[in-house]
């Protein structure tokens, strides 16, 4: 675990670098508004890898549940191929940071 | 009468090489890939050595697309991917070229499934971490959960599944048609070949991706197998320890690799152009209903399966040219094997060269059969018999014609692969060489 969470610039960093590494992607395709599924081959079990290694870069857990909760909750009528973007992913990671 | 089925492609990763045609070489200057272990801390283990794939020889993202389904493979399975790649490109078998409902897929695993590698060290990790929260010197089950939980990463699970290499493999080639998973440790290779021929033969597919694979070098794999009593322990000597029908042999190495094999029914080879490399004439599996370990001591079970093989082949004894031994290296196989030997070959078993590539590969497990079948294949095609090396001074009940030392240069035209494992699953398989080849 690192010493202290990270700041908002480094935050939106390690996320690209954690999704580059999960879907063995070029960090430069991992762009603000790429979408996971869409744009990267993400497939359904590349998001449990990826929260999983999230909570590294957050320096905490992220409990059972969280991430399908945001998603239901940020994706209504949405299509997830297209809106679980970077973008969607930095702003859910910034949403767990904030917790107490 | 059911078509006839061939092969058409031929993929291997081995300790002896990786491709064709650097197996083929292995084979022909009778090289050993064993080695004293050095991918883990070996030091309080009895046997220290195994034949591994070299890491340099191997990089698993070579062989699959997207790279990114490399973290969902164990390494069987990236053999397994491997090896089916390099077969259906030996075959020039391109996505177009079957209806993909008709092409299908039937590989041996074998592996300790959770037990294996990595897979292990993540549960002893979380134990441990359960153990200094203060749970002592029990298994604190509760605290256990919690901290695995906690540690590791979701998709470990997917790694240690059997059946997973075999789909892996068929979302690699869009193979849609029946896919299966055999088993039978020793003879998973061998048994999952042979029934890739029969689904052929039934008409129910055009082509089939068929072979095995195995990676099981790891802690428990050793101790698994070596406190049975049955791994070599010639540690000072990696290279000498696979010595099968040899007087002081002291059990088997563990090996680990994958072959693949493309089989395709005659007509369909044929008319897509297709080069034939061989014909699978004929198969035969049986058990041996004994013991779990012992071999029966009459041999029934193996001559059984010998003799069904054969039968199936629609050739007699006296038609079999060479042999491709189990041979183990263990004190009872190889004698047990020669005994079977000599009750179907009668007197001519001293004229019928029978030689053991687990001399020089070791003994991989739920691929043996696999990578065995690919030997007979290519030295068929190339015109050697492969050595059983090691043979200084051969068990006084072993007084066949083992092909001792060197490969010798010989035509031949049919050849007869033999496994008989664990659990006294015994299965035998028979090639010829393609009319016209």
């Amino acid at each position: 675990m690192p010493p202290h969470p990270p700041l908002p610039g480094e935050l939106r960093e390690a996320v690209r670098g954690t999704i580059a590494a999960v879907l063995v992607q070029p960090l430069e395709s991992v762009t603000d508004d790429a979408a996971l599924m869409r744009d990267l081959g993400a497939e359904s079990i590349d998001m449990l890898d990826l929260v999983f290694r999230l909570e590294e870069v957050l320096g905490r857990k992220i409990p059972t549940g969280r991430w399908e909760a945001y998603l239901r909750s940020h994706l209504v009528g949405l299509d997830p191929t297209a809106a679980i973007t970077t973008d969607f992913v930095v702003a859910f990671v910034e949403e767990e940071k904030r917790r107490p | 009468m059911s078509e006839s089925v061939v092969v058409t492609g031929v993929g291997v990763v081995t300790p002896l090489g990786v491709g064709l045609e650097a197996f083929t070489d292995s084979l022909r200057h009778g090289r050993s890939g064993v080695r004293r272990i050095d991918t883990f801390d070996c030091r309080h283990l009895e046997t220290q050595i195994a034949a591994s794939v070299p890491a340099a020889s191997f990089d698993p993202a070579a062989f699959v697309r997207p790279p990114k389904l490399v973290k969902l493979m164990n390494r069987a399975a990236q053999f397994a991917v491997a090896a089916a790649r390099m077969a259906c490109d030996d075959a020039g078998l391109g996505p177009d070229a079957v209806d993909p409902l008709r092409l299908g897929v039937s590989l041996g695993a074998g592996g300790m499934g959770l037990l294996d590698g990595d897979l292990l060290e993540s549960q002893a990790l979380a134990v441990l971490a359960a153990a200094a929260e203060g749970g002592g010197d029990r298994f604190d089950v509760a605290a256990f959960t919690r901290s695995y939980r906690e540690r590791t990463n979701p998709l470990t699970g997917l790694r240690a599944l059997p059946n997973l290499a075999a789909a892996h493999v068929a979302i690699q080639h869009g193979a849609r048609g029946p896919n299966s998973t055999v088993a039978t440790a020793c003879t998973a290779g061998t048994q999952a070949i042979g029934d890739a021929v029969r689904l052929l033969r039934d008409g129910q597919v055009d082509v089939m991706l068929a072979g095995g694979a195995d990676a099981t070098i790891n802690p428990m794999g050793i101790l698994g197998f070596g406190m049975l009593g049955t791994l070599s322990r010639r540690n000072e000597e990696p290279e000498a320890a696979s010595r099968p029908f040899e007087r002081s042999r002291d059990g088997f190495v563990l090996g680990e690799g994958a072959a693949v094999l493309v089989l395709e029914r005659e007509s369909l080879a044929r008319a897509r152009g297709a080069r034939i490399r061989a014909e699978v004439l004929g198969y035969a599996a049986t058990c041996d209903a004994y013991r779990i370990t012992d071999e029966r001591p009459d041999a029934a079970g193996a001559a059984a399966a010998v003799r069904g093989c054969l039968q199936d082949a629609g050739i007699g004894p006296a038609e079999v040219d060479y042999v491709n031994a189990h041979g183990t290296s263990t004190p009872m196989n190889d004698r047990i094997e020669t005994a079977v030997m000599k009750e179907v070959f009668g007197a001519r078993a001293a004229q019928v060269p029978i030689s053991s590539t687990k001399s020089m590969l070791g003994h991989l497990l739920a691929a043996a059969g696999a990578v065995e079948m690919a030997a007979c294949v290519l030295c068929l095609e190339a015109g050697f018999l492969p050595p059983t090396i090691n043979l200084v001074e051969p068990d006084p009940e072993c007084d066949l014609d083992y092909v001792p030392h060197r490969a010798r240069v010989a035509r031949f035209d049919t050849a007869l692969s033999n496994s008989f494992g664990f659990g006294g699953q015994n299965a035998c398989l028979l090639i010829r060489r393609y009319p016209g080849n």
